[in-house]
């Protein structure tokens, strides 16, 4: 408990460390590409848990990393992702109708089953 | 490898003890991440906390730090800035802690102009001990000393530090963390005493019976409160009422209280003569 992850796991844009997170849904309303989305996950405290649904339309903003209170989401260094072979995508159409979706279903991920 | 928190952090004492969303954290990470912009030492850094959610601060950042008693955070600080003219000395204190029961301390060392950074973490509500009336609390909002709703007229923080003298005074929100961290480099780069009122959200507190149960609602209405300066200045006086301003409001050079002491010191060992009123720019 407690320890960061902020060793890059397996060359993603943006991953999280569950350990910390508190389900707040603040990372998932900044994102402007719909990467994020929240599931239900009954060993939380507010029964929800951060999930990265579309890690490959991150556009590299920091945002979700700036705002997340508790040192639970962090993104990749551009620089260092791009000497992996790979690269943050840009802001897509597709991606900007995808987060309102998100948002109008109260920040639960579009993808998960029975959600709202 | 992301930014690398754990450099700062008290690992062990993770996750933090604040409610989810809780601003608090933001303002945490902003200043960790102003700090490595500095590039101060971490052993030249202080922390002085009081009591309140706020006070929590001191307990996660790994350096020098100093949990004080309710509303004394200035009062210490002074005494480390004093005694270690050469640290950075950072006071963390909410609207509780600096302007309720440590508003005389934080006057006067605005007055004094001694060289702390002082970052007001202000959520508008007295948030530890469940939903008093602060006294930032907006007018007509519901808290639990005041059921029928608040009618005490609110503080604006930067306005009092301006005219306490505080060389450098500056507000922002935690709605906008780059912005935040500007700022806060900006005052920790500023010799003499760096005053920065930063709004906070607490949706737990605040926001339960006013209509923010989470913490976007409460974080949209710190958004529709807060205006850049530049933008603010071009309001009408009657619009102006009801919006804080935010970026640098004051920034100006004045004689620094630990180099006044230091030449006291002087003028004590026989190495120069007393100090007498033409040693000031601004006698009275």
């Amino acid at each position: 408990m407690g320890t960061f992850k902020t060793e890059n796991p397996g060359n993603q844009p943006v991953w999280v460390n569950t350990n910390n997170c508190k389900a707040c849904d603040i990372c998932v309303s900044v994102c402007p590409s719909g990467v994020l989305g929240m599931v239900y996950e009954p060993t939380s405290t507010l029964g929800a848990m951060i999930s990265i649904d579309y890690p490959d339309a991150c556009i590299g903003c920091n945002e979700c990393e700036l705002t997340c209170p508790d040192f639970a989401i962090y993104v990749a260094d551009r620089k260092e992702l791009k000497a992996t072979g790979k690269s943050f995508a840009k802001l897509t159409d597709e991606a900007k109708k995808r987060q309102e979706e998100i948002v109008a279903n109260n920040y639960m991920s579009v993808k998960q089953k029975g959600a709202k | 490898m992301a930014f690398n928190y754990d450099k700062y952090l008290r690992v062990n004492k993770m996750p933090t003890l604040w409610c989810w969303g809780c601003g608090d954290g933001v303002i945490l990470k902003a200043t960790i991440r102003a700090i490595e912009k500095m590039g101060w030492d971490m052993d030249t850094v202080c922390i002085v906390s009081g009591i309140g959610c706020s006070g929590r601060f001191s307990s996660y950042i790994d350096c020098n730090t100093v949990h004080t008693t309710h509303g004394r955070t200035v009062a210490y600080a002074t005494g480390v800035k004093l005694a270690k003219p050469h640290a950075h000395v950072i006071v963390v204190a909410g609207d509780g802690d600096g302007l309720a029961i440590g508003g005389n301390h934080t006057i006067h060392g605005c007055r004094r102009n001694i060289d702390l950074n002082f970052i007001l973490i202000n959520n508008f509500i007295y948030g530890l001990t469940n939903s008093q009336t602060s006294p930032t609390t907006p007018r007509g909002m519901w808290t639990v000393s005041q059921k029928n709703g608040n009618i005490d007229p609110t503080f604006d923080a930067c306005k009092l530090a301006i005219g306490a003298g505080a060389s450098f005074v500056a507000r922002e929100a935690m709605t906008d963390p780059k912005k935040l961290e500007k700022i806060l480099v900006k005052g920790f780069s500023h010799k003499g005493f760096s005053f920065m009122d930063i709004f906070s959200n607490c949706h737990i507190n605040l926001g339960r019976k006013n209509k923010m149960l989470s913490a976007m609602d409460n974080l949209k209405w710190i958004d529709s409160i807060t205006l850049p300066v530049k933008k603010w200045e071009a309001l009408s006086e009657e619009e102006q009422l009801n919006i804080f301003p935010t970026g640098v409001l004051r920034e100006v050079e004045q004689e620094e209280y630990c180099d006044m002491y230091a030449e006291i010191q002087k003028a004590a060992k026989g190495e120069r003569p007393k100090i007498t009123q033409d040693d000031f720019k601004k006698k009275i």
